[in-house]
């Protein structure tokens, strides 16, 4: 029997933790918003997950951490690059994945892989929040909605506003005054989030465009994102629940594979 | 001769009143909230109060500034560039290096003796270094903006932030709140990476005395304290200062108005 391995990604904004059993099914996970206590954070991510799971400490034989806070998880026997587990996660959920993007809270990257889940190329902004899960997040609240409700909203736009601003700040105020100016705050949102696609693949040409692609991190869970994304690349994307999960999964299973080279 | 100078900044409308293009009759600024033109209007009211003259009695007016194009009844409109080292030059004579901290962008340009803008570099694209950061600041920290400048100077051991992004930073100022990192070093260290990005812009036009800072941040003695010790010289800063694209603008249309009364001939007469 395989032993049951975790996964902890500790993000700028959010942590997620994955247990994998047998098979590498999942048997628990959990998601939870990062504080100051990044070493707390990570402990509480695993402990979610083991409750998720119905298992204890115990059963998990080999913990990997991963993300920007990876070197706070005390706990964990490996630590492994984010950008290696976003490669290794999307090529167990899409083994065709030639290019995962991932959209998390303060960065995004595009990262090209080979068929067996191994980085080739990456591109990635880190220095600036413009075209990142936090850039939605402020223009989602000068609008007055909140970030979970706003992909759905922009599909209802009939006429997209044109965003011009690549600063966050910048399109805050830009927001606004197409506010005050009287649009509707759908077609306000249906330009934002066609500018972070653009944005996005100026970053995806860094590294070469090539199906399939794969969309990561938790603005992959935005709808509104998926669909402009779709159609700025003129491509379908592949997206799963699990996607906001790729990191820790991706842990797991890169500890389950140093578990097995040890043991062999 | 009474010239006018409106400078429509991203953030707030300035303006000057001057008498032969050198007394300064009155100085005058308005938050444009959004509506610009409307702000403008309650800048050159306030002017005509204060030196106690009819919107008429205004020889001639020129606009500067982002929003420069937007109001009618202007004579001229020149670049805030060409207004801020006019303006400069008035205030400091040697003045060779301007650096002006807008609300949405920072500039900073080398003038040669006359005030003409010999080279100049600018920052609009991001809020990083610009005045607009401070605002947030001002907001997430509940420090009142005219507050941050003294409180800042009270600091020992300024808190230096690694990010360059406004949006980015706001995150790691609140973990530096959080972690107890007392509120002077906070906001030096504010000072101290606004005064950094200045001076990667000043090093594009080449750095020499003598440097004067203009526009909106120069009341903020914590700003000007950080960017003395960036720059590692003497900057001349002056309350008037915060008006040098208006100041400017007046002067550059009072140089106007002589040009055209010496000569009429040119204008058909």
């Amino acid at each position: 029997m395989k032993p049951v391995v975790a996964g902890v990604d500790i993000g700028s904004t959010t942590a997620k933790c994955v247990i994998l059993g047998e098979e590498s099914r999942v048997l628990g996970k959990s998601l939870s918003v990062v504080g100051v206590d990044i070493v707390k954070d990570a402990e509480r991510a695993l402990e979610a997950a083991l409750v998720d799971a119905q298992l204890s400490r115990s059963d998990v034989t080999f913990i990997t951490g991963t993300g920007y806070g990876r070197y706070k998880v005390y706990f964990g026997q490996l630590v492994v690059t984010e950008i290696s587990c976003h490669a290794r996660g999307a090529n167990f959920l899409f083994p065709g994945t030639r290019i995962v993007v991932d959209i998390g809270g303060q960065d995004t990257k595009a990262i090209r892989i080979n068929e067996r889940g191994e980085v080739v190329d990456f591109a990635m902004n880190d220095k600036c929040a413009a075209g990142t899960g936090r850039f939605l997040d402020v223009c989602a609240n000068a609008l007055g909605y909140d970030v979970g409700e706003i992909g759905a909203l922009s599909l209802q736009a009939r006429r997209a506003v044109k965003v011009t601003s690549t600063c966050t700040v910048f399109a805050e105020s830009e927001v606004t005054s197409y506010v005050s100016r009287g649009k509707d705050p759908k077609d306000i949102l249906a330009g934002l989030h066609a500018s972070i696609a653009n944005r996005t693949l100026s970053l995806m040409q860094r590294v070469g465009v090539e199906p399939e692609i794969t969309f990561t991190g938790g603005v992959s869970q935005n709808e509104g994102m998926v669909h402009a994304l779709q159609r700025r690349l003129g491509a379908p994307v592949n997206v799963s629940p699990l996607s906001q999960y790729l990191g820790a999964l991706g842990a797991a299973l890169h500890g389950r594979e140093r578990l097995s080279a040890g043991a062999s | 001769m009474i010239t006018g100078g409106l400078d429509l900044g991203a953030g707030v409308i300035k303006g000057a009143l001057l008498e032969d293009g050198r007394r300064i009759l009155a100085t005058a600024s308005v938050p444009s909230r959004g509506i610009p033109v409307q702000a403008a209007r309650h800048v050159l009211d306030e002017l005509g109060e204060t030196a106690n003259i009819a919107p008429g009695d205004i020889d001639y007016l020129c606009t500067t500034g982002f929003g420069r194009y937007t109001i009618p009844e202007r004579n001229l409109q020149v670049s805030d560039f060409t207004s801020s080292a006019r303006g400069a030059i008035f205030l400091f004579p040697g003045t060779r290096v301007v650096v002006d901290v807008g609300t949405q962008a920072s500039r900073t340009m080398s003038v040669s003796e006359t005030g003409k803008v010999l080279k100049f570099k600018m920052n609009e694209k991001c809020a990083a270094g610009a005045g607009r950061f401070v605002e947030r600041c001002s907001k997430y920290l509940q420090v009142p903006l005219e507050e941050m400048g003294p409180k800042a100077l009270g600091s020992e051991h300024p808190k230096l932030i690694s990010s360059v992004c406004a949006v980015l930073a706001e995150t790691e100022i609140i973990n530096n709140v959080a972690e107890g990192v007392p509120l002077a070093d906070i906001l030096m260290g504010v000072f101290l990476s606004l005064s950094q990005r200045a001076y990667s812009l000043m090093r594009y036009v080449g750095i020499q005395p003598e440097v004067t800072l203009v526009g909106g941040l120069v009341r903020n003695v914590g700003m000007v304290k950080a960017l003395r010790e960036t720059v590692g010289m003497d900057i001349n800063v002056a309350p008037d200062a915060y008006y040098a694209a208006a100041l400017g603008g007046a002067i550059l249309g009072h140089a106007r108005l002589v040009k055209l009364t010496q000569a009429p001939s040119a204008v058909g007469g």
